[in-house]
C-alpha cells in the first residue's frame, strides 16, 4: 500500500464527516453531552503502555511520550 | 468539546477542554454565549466558592479543585512475561481556567520469554521510571499547554517535552488543537560478564523523535460528540535492540523454515553467524484517528478507528469500542473490545538469508510487532462511586481487567500470544 492509497481516501472521509452533518447545539442543550462517561479516560497508564508495546503502529501521535522502556 | 485522546500526556487538556465546554457558562470569563464578558458568580457550579464572589467571607479562599488517582495493574503472558506498574496521577485545575498535572509510574518487568530463551540467556528483571508533568491555561476560548516527561531504566533514558495550542469556535461547538512534541532516547546495554550496565558514555545509541498533532473535536448533535486528529511522527536515529539476535540460514534452508518454527530447530538448522538486528536509521509514522462517543438514555457509547502508516511499510487498523453502562449512581460497567491488524515492515522475513562472508542483509528484524499480526482484546471494567451522597462521583474506584489474543502470521518461535491485563484503581477530587 503506498502512502497516497491509504491517505487520500482517509482524509477525504475524514473531511466529509468533518463538514457535514454536525448541528449548532446551544449551551443550555449540552445536558447530555456534559456527563463524564463522554471523555472520561477509562484507560489507565499500564495499558496504554501494553497497547503501545504490543502494536508496532501505535507510536504515531505521542507528542510528550518517553521511550516505550521495551529496549 | 473534546473527545479523549489516548496519550496520557494529553488527557489532562481533554478533560480540561471538555469541562470548560459543560461547564462554561459557570466559569470565569467563559460564557459560550459572550466568551468574553466577565463571569457572573451567581452561576458558578464549581464545588469551591470563587474568590471573586461578592459575598464571599474569604477572598483568600482556594479555588482549586485538587485530584488524586493510584493504580496497580499487573500484565502477564503465555511468552512469560510479567509487568507491575504502581502509578500515580495528581492534578489541581483553577477555575480561571489553569491546570497542572503530574504522573509517576514504575514498571516491574520480568522476563523469560521464547526470544530471550533462543538466546540461552537468564530470565531478567527490570525497573522503569517514568515521570510527567504539564501544565494548561485556556481562559477563554483560547488555550496553551506545555509539558515535559522522562522515563528511566538501567539501559534507557528517555526524556521529551511537548507544546500544544486549542482554539474554540461557534460557541464551543468545534475545536481546533495543533501541537508539537520532542523527545530523546539514549539506549544502552546491560548484562554481559559482569551482569552489569555499559555506561552510556562508553555506549549509547540516540533516537530523536519530532511530532506534530493536530485536530478537531466537535459537537454532532445534542447528543453525539466527534473528534478527529491526524499525527506525524519523523523519527532520526538507531533504534535497533542491542539484545536481538536474528539467526541467519543458507539459500537452501530458509525456503523450508516453518511458520513458528521451535528454539531447537531453528538453533540445530541455522548458520553459524547470529546477527545483532538492524534498522533503518529514520522513520516516518503517520496516523488518522476518528472518536465518536454518544450519550443513549443511561449508557455511553464510545468508539474509535485508527489508521496508520509509516515509511517502513507497516500499514495498520486499530478499532477500540466501550460501551459504558450506569447501574443507578453509584455502579458503572463497561465492556471493552478491541481489534487490530497490522502487516508487515518491507524488510520483513520469517528466515533471513545470509552468504559467505559475512554477507547479511542490511535490514533484519526479529521485533514480531513489526510482522504481520492480528490482535482481538475484550474486558470488562467496574466503577464503584464511593463519595459523599451528594456527589458520589467525587471518589471511586475502578477495577477493569482485559484478555488479549495475537495471531503472528509469519514468526519463528511462536505463532500466537495469549495476555491477561489488570488494573485496580481509586481516584478522588477533593
Amino acid at each position: 500500500m503506498t502512502a497516497r492509497t491509504f491517505w487520500v481516501p482517509v482524509i477525504t472521509v475524514g473531511l466529509l464527516a468533518l463538514c457535514g452533518g454536525c448541528a449548532h447545539v446551544a449551551a443550555y442543550d449540552r445536558g447530555r453531552l456534559a456527563h463524564p462517561m463522554m471523555t472520561q479516560d477509562l484507560e489507565g497508564p499500564a495499558a496504554q503502555h501494553v497497547l503501545a508495546v504490543h502494536e508496532g503502529a501505535t507510536g504515531g501521535g505521542s507528542l510528550a511520550e518517553s521511550g516505550c522502556g521495551c529496549n | 468539546m473534546q473527545l479523549k485522546r489516548k496519550q496520557s500526556s494529553l488527557w489532562p487538556l481533554s478533560l480540561l477542554l471538555s469541562a470548560l465546554v459543560v461547564a462554561a457558562p459557570a466559569m470565569a470569563g467563559s460564557d459560550v454565549e459572550a466568551p468574553d464578558r466577565p463571569s457572573t458568580d451567581h452561576a458558578d457550579t464549581q464545588k469551591k466558592p470563587s474568590s471573586k464572589s461578592p459575598s464571599d467571607p474569604n477572598p483568600l479562599a482556594d479555588t482549586a479543585t485538587e485530584s488524586a488517582a493510584v493504580e496497580m495493574a499487573a500484565y502477564d503472558d503465555t511468552d512469560h512475561v510479567t509487568v507491575f506498574t504502581p502509578s500515580i496521577a495528581l492534578g489541581v485545575e483553577n477555575v480561571n481556567g489553569g491546570s497542572l498535572h503530574a504522573n509517576y509510574l514504575v514498571d516491574v518487568v520480568s522476563a523469560a520469554s521464547v526470544d530471550i530463551v533462543s538466546t540461552a540467556s537468564r530470565r531478567w528483571q527490570e525497573v522503569r521510571h517514568a515521570g510527567s508533568l504539564s501544565g494548561a491555561y485556556k481562559p477563554h476560548d483560547f488555550g496553551v499547554e506545555v509539558g515535559g516527561s522522562v522515563s528511566n531504566e538501567p539501559d534507557y533514558l528517555s526524556w521529551g517535552g511537548h507544546a500544544l495550542v486549542t482554539k474554540d469556535f461557534d460557541e464551543k461547538n468545534w475545536s481546533l488543537y495543533l501541537g508539537y512534541g520532542f523527545s530523546r532516547d539514549t539506549i544502552g546495554r546491560c548484562g554481559g560478564l559482569n551482569d552489569g550496565c555499559t555506561p552510556f558514555s562508553v555506549f549509547s545509541r540516540d533516537l530523536l523523535r519530532n511530532s506534530i498533532e493536530g485536530g478537531a473535536d466537535f459537537v454532532i448533535d445534542h447528543a453525539s460528540l466527534g473528534s478527529i486528529s491526524a499525527d506525524v511522527v519523523l523519527e532520526s536515529g538507531d533504534q535497533s535492540k542491542p539484545y536481538r539476535y536474528v539467526p541467519m540460514f543458507s539459500p537452501e534452508v530458509a525456503p523450508t523454515v516453518a511458520k513458528g518454527a521451535s528454539v531447537d530447530w531453528v538453533n540445530q538448522n541455522r548458520n553459524v553467524e547470529r546477527p545483532l538486528e538492524q534498522l533503518p536509521l529514520s522513520r516516518r509514522r503517520y496516523a488518522i484517528t476518528g472518536r465518536y462517543a454518544r450519550r443513549i438514555g443511561t449508557t455511553t457509547l464510545r468508539l474509535e478507528e485508527r489508521l496508520y502508516d509509516d515509511s517502513w511499510g507497516l500499514a495498520a487498523s486499530s478499532t477500540d469500542m466501550r460501551w459504558v453502562i450506569e447501574l443507578g449512581r453509584r455502579f458503572a460497567l463497561w465492556p471493552h473490545a478491541r481489534f487490530h491488524v497490522q502487516n508487515s515492515v518491507v524488510f520483513w522475513k520469517r528466515a533471513y538469508v545470509s552468504g559467505l562472508g559475512w554477507d547479511l542483509p542490511e535490514y533484519r528484524t526479529g521485533d514480531r510487532e513489526l510482522g504481520p499480526l492480528w490482535t482481538v482484546q475484550g474486558g470488562l471494567g467496574v466503577k464503584w462511586y464511593v463519595g459523599h451522597r451528594e456527589n458520589p462521583e467525587a471518589w471511586a474506584f475502578t477495577v477493569a481487567g482485559d484478555e488479549m489474543y495475537t495471531a503472528f502470521l509469519d514468526d519463528l518461535y511462536v505463532k500466537q500470544r495469549g495476555a491477561v491485563l489488570g488494573s485496580l484503581g481509586f481516584e478522588g477530587q477533593f
